[in-house]
């Protein structure tokens, strides 16, 4: 009878936990990346998704089996087991989760810092907003100025940010690097994208009336075409 | 002190007529009527302040001879919005006492006729009864959920399809703004203090609140609050649409109505503060003998923990709203980066009070669970103390979190690492919290009723909502899922799923005492079933289309994700629907349900062993708490010691 119910709750939780995992896997939850930054958050996504899928399985099971098992019509009157609690469960669902946030975190920290990392002269790019459009600057090239973003594919970008007006956010979804741009001050971000083709530059910091529409256009092409671009806006 | 025929009111006789007749003369009832506090008098007294308010600064302007005289923001920052409210709350009677005291004139005795309601009209006045206020703020609360729920059914219907369809960009932001808004400042965190006002001196065994009149002087503040950001829309230029946050330099350059949600934060924020000191001296001074600390209720210790985060926390989100409106009004430039001021700073005292504010509106909610998982499992809460120690580990690392709202912001690089561990680790407590009530689920005898169905909701719900809290607090994740739709999702995931469920049991479990009467137990299953697919529907695919690439706040959007948008709004439809189901049963059952006696539920808690609804008093003998509140399935267990609840008057099955 014990194992019995054991055996059933384990089921139970199996099912959600396939049930989910399919769903993760199946329906394509992330845009594809276009940067090597963006593989790496990738990465810390599936490991939380691992283990949060683990989580809400046990939780989920636990509630339908005992809502299943243990339900008794209204007017039962009698009263379950007077447990009070139990020591070593409770040490035990306190160092558990301790340990599993405290892997996410170490993960989440390392990657954070390997996307922080600029490597051997980065290509600058200065990225100003203003209500409602983007500017490019590309500062190693004679401030040449751009409304469309042109990166070299497999050369790392370092963008620094800031605003003429309100806060704006700098984000290309298939790049999965976000940074806000700031009235007064500078920020930065890196982005090395691995692969040639159209994406869209979002802004993603509620900035008035045009928020929505403020978008541009980001392509990343190999190094030739990109010298060429350059050529031609120069001249 | 024999009952009266008609009411449950008159259990106590007013003690008015022990002083001399001439002691004040009775004025006669036109007199009464506009002299008299009450709502004519608090609508006549708000126009006169607002008149002299506006005097005011007229004057004032035109001495300094400042161009032009009349400046429509300044008039209404102090004629509408400062001094009128205070005109109306002086109307209404709810300085009377304290005029009379300062002004040096005979106070009048406590009568208690501010105590206790025998029509509806004793609603509509200032009433220091804690169980009537508590009612208030329930009925009040919910008129802004309805309001505020219509908003965001329109511009649901705005983000059906991409492009612009029904509103202009400024309506459509100022309905996403005041829909955040109201529900926050006007729903979740003032529905937990109804409820709470209504339980806690119960469940402590005390016969009011330590401070009645300030009790009834906060619930007051909140309408104003409330009619303010509605307001909002009529003001030239729309309602404020810089987003519930607000965030300057945006704000700055809003139109009229944001002065609207600066000033409206301001009374919703002192009324929150006002209550959470209550809260806090009734829970210190006011619990009955015996009834120590390790033998409160959860929900009085939820209560006590969300008390202290108000106090503490509140006042930083009036200050970031006064330095913003300074900076509209007076020119100061706290936000402005051209005369030196710093952006960032707005979003760190912002969120020092916001973040908090999460636990604020979700540490009630885990004590209304505790109460509800444990009376219909028939089992004690499991690891009662664990439970309660991991609400203080939330308070105190609640204060440590804010900044991961700003990973994004461009704040100090160094400061993303510490309050990702420190998010994190709020799992820890919050996990804790999730494995106890499963616990008390296990091997109990389980009444599964509209109470525990959405208790048990809110579990499954809140474990998403803390699982993509989880997403969202390691910084690589959250720097990809920061501002978009994956967001929206997530809050309302905690604070739907989350607080609004618990809101939803808390109102199901108490609704018997506070009416006497039980609500439709099978429209109330209607009613969580048809709410919990439609939730689901609503809010779990936006963390796809925020995954995917969707920003939050926008009217208009990516072609691809037409579709999904579309079934998003018509799940959103439904849970609409839903909601009237709820009003339905509620106000059929509070006229005509059956009599519900004095403890269906068979709980243990003090609120239950008096009569339903309890007497003006709530206590005709002082209880004994012998011993804690969740001794089910002990035999002969006892919380407290009492004679047994005499049936109340007034309801006949």
């Amino acid at each position: 009878m014990r194992l019995k119910g054991i055996v059933q709750l384990v089921a139970i939780g199996v099912v959600i936990a396939v049930a989910l995992t399919l769903t993760a896997v199946l329906l394509q939850w992330l845009p594809t990346s276009a940067s090597e930054e963006f593989d790496r958050i990738q990465g810390v996504y599936w490991f939380a998704t691992v283990i949060s899928i683990c989580i809400f399985s046990l939780v989920t099971a636990v509630v339908i089996f005992s809502v299943w098992k243990w339900r008794v019509p209204d007017d039962d009157d009698a009263d379950g087991p007077p447990i009070h609690g139990h020591t070593g469960l409770e040490i035990l669902w306190t160092a558990v989760p301790a340990v599993l946030v405290t892997a996410i975190g170490i993960v989440s920290a390392v990657v954070l810092a390997r996307n922080g990392e600029a490597g051997n002269r980065p290509l600058e790019v200065q990225a100003i907003g203003q209500q409602f459009a983007w500017k490019f600057v590309y500062s190693d090239y004679d401030d040449l100025a751009s409304g469309e973003l042109v990166l070299p594919v497999g050369r790392e970008a370092r963008f620094t940010m800031t605003s003429v007006d309100v806060i704006h956010s700098f984000w290309v979804p298939n790049f999965g690097q976000k940074m806000d741009a700031v009235p007064g001050i500078e920020t930065t971000i890196l982005v090395t994208p691995k692969r040639t083709g159209e994406f869209a530059v979002v802004c993603a910091e509620l900035c008035g009336l045009g928020h929505a529409t403020m978008r541009a256009k980001a392509r990343v092409v190999t190094q030739q075409e990109f010298d060429a671009w350059l050529r031609e806006k120069a001249a | 002190m024999a009952a009266g025929e008609g009411g449950v009111t008159a259990t106590h006789e007013p003690a008015v007529d022990t002083y001399p007749a001439h002691f004040e003369p009775q004025p006669g009832p036109t007199r009464r009527l506009l002299f008299g506090p009450g709502l004519v008098r608090g609508g006549w007294m708000a126009l006169l302040f607002f008149g002299l308010g506006t005097l005011l600064v007229c004057a004032l302007r035109w001495w300094w001879s400042w161009e032009p005289v009349w400046n429509t923001e300044v008039v209404l920052a102090v004629a509408a919005m400062t001094l009128a409210p205070i005109g109306f709350l002086a109307g209404i009677g709810s300085f009377d006492y304290w005029l009379h005291y300062v002004s040096g004139r005979p106070t009048r005795p406590e009568d208690h006729s501010g105590h206790g309601a025998t029509s509806w009209r004793d609603y509509f006045r200032v009433n220091t009864d804690h169980k009537v206020i508590g009612i208030q703020y329930l009925v009040t609360t919910f008129f802004f959920f309805t309001v505020g729920g219509l908003m965001a059914m329109f511009f649901r219907a705005e983000l059906a399809q991409p492009g612009l369809q029904f509103v202009d960009s400024q309506t459509f932001n100022g309905l996403v703004s005041v829909h955040a808004t109201l529900m926050i400042f006007l729903f979740i965190i003032p529905a937990f203090a109804g409820i709470a006002n209504f339980a806690v001196p119960l469940m402590l065994g005390a016969p009011d609140m330590a401070f009645p009149r300030l009790n009834a002087l906060s619930f007051w503040l909140l309408p104003i609050a409330g009619v303010m950001f509605v307001a909002s829309f009529l003001a030239p230029g729309g309602a404020f649409g810089a987003g519930w946050t607000g965030y300057a330099p945006l704000a700055e350059g809003q139109p009229l109505g944001q002065t609207f949600f600066n000033m409206g934060v301001q009374w919703a924020g002192a009324s929150s503060i006002m209550t959470a000191l209550n809260f806090l001296v009734t829970i210190i001074t006011m619990r009955a003998p015996g009834m120590t600390f390790w033998r409160m209720p959860l929900l009085v210790w939820a209560n006590f923990t969300t008390s202290l985060l108000v106090v503490i926390a509140t006042p930083f989100i009036a200050g970031s709203q006064f330095f913003v409106m300074f900076d509209r009004i007076l020119h100061t430039s706290f936000f402005t980066p051209d005369n030196g001021g710093y952006v960032l700073g707005y979003q760190h005292i912002f969120w020092f009070y916001s973040h908090p504010a999460v636990y604020i509106m979700m540490l009630p909610g885990f004590g209304i669970v505790s109460e509800v998982i444990s009376t219909m499992s028939r089992k004690p809460v499991f690891g009662y103390r664990l439970m309660a120690l991991s609400l203080i580990g939330i308070l105190v690392l609640g204060f440590s979190v804010w900044a991961h709202h700003m990973f994004v912001a461009g704040m100090a690089d160094w400061l993303r690492v510490p309050m990702m561990i420190t998010t994190l680790l709020i799992a820890v407590p919050t996990g804790i919290k999730i494995f106890s009530w499963t616990a008390t689920l296990w091997r109990g005898r389980i009444h599964l009723n509209t109470p525990m169905l959405f208790a048990l909701g809110f579990v499954t719900m809140f474990v998403i909502g803390g699982l993509s809290g989880i997403y969202l607090g390691s910084v690589p994740i959250d720097i990809a899922a920061s501002d978009t739709y994956f967001i929206v999702a997530h809050i309302h995931y905690v604070l739907f799923g989350g607080s609004v469920f618990t809101i939803f049991a808390g109102i199901y479990y108490w609704f018997p005492k506070m009416t006497g009467r039980m609500y439709d137990e099978r429209l109330g299953k209607w009613h969580f079933w048809l709410t919990f697919v439609s939730f689901n529907l609503t809010f779990f695919p936006m963390h796809y289309v925020g995954l995917r690439g969707m920003p939050r706040r926008v009217f208009d959007y990516d072609e691809a994700f037409g579709d999904v948008n579309f079934v998003i709004t018509a799940a959103s439809f439904v849970l609409g629907a839903s909601f009237v189901v709820f009003v339905y049963n509620m106000s059929t059952s509070w006229v005509r349900g059956p009599a519900a006696g004095s403890n269906p539920w068979r709980a243990h808690t003090l609120e239950w062993q008096v009569s339903s609804p309890p007497p003006i008093f709530n206590f005709d003998e002082i209880p004994q708490v012998v011993a804690g509140p969740y001794e089910y399935g002990v035999p002969g267990a006892r919380h407290a010691v009492m004679s047994p609840a005499r049936e109340a008057e007034q309801v006949h099955a």
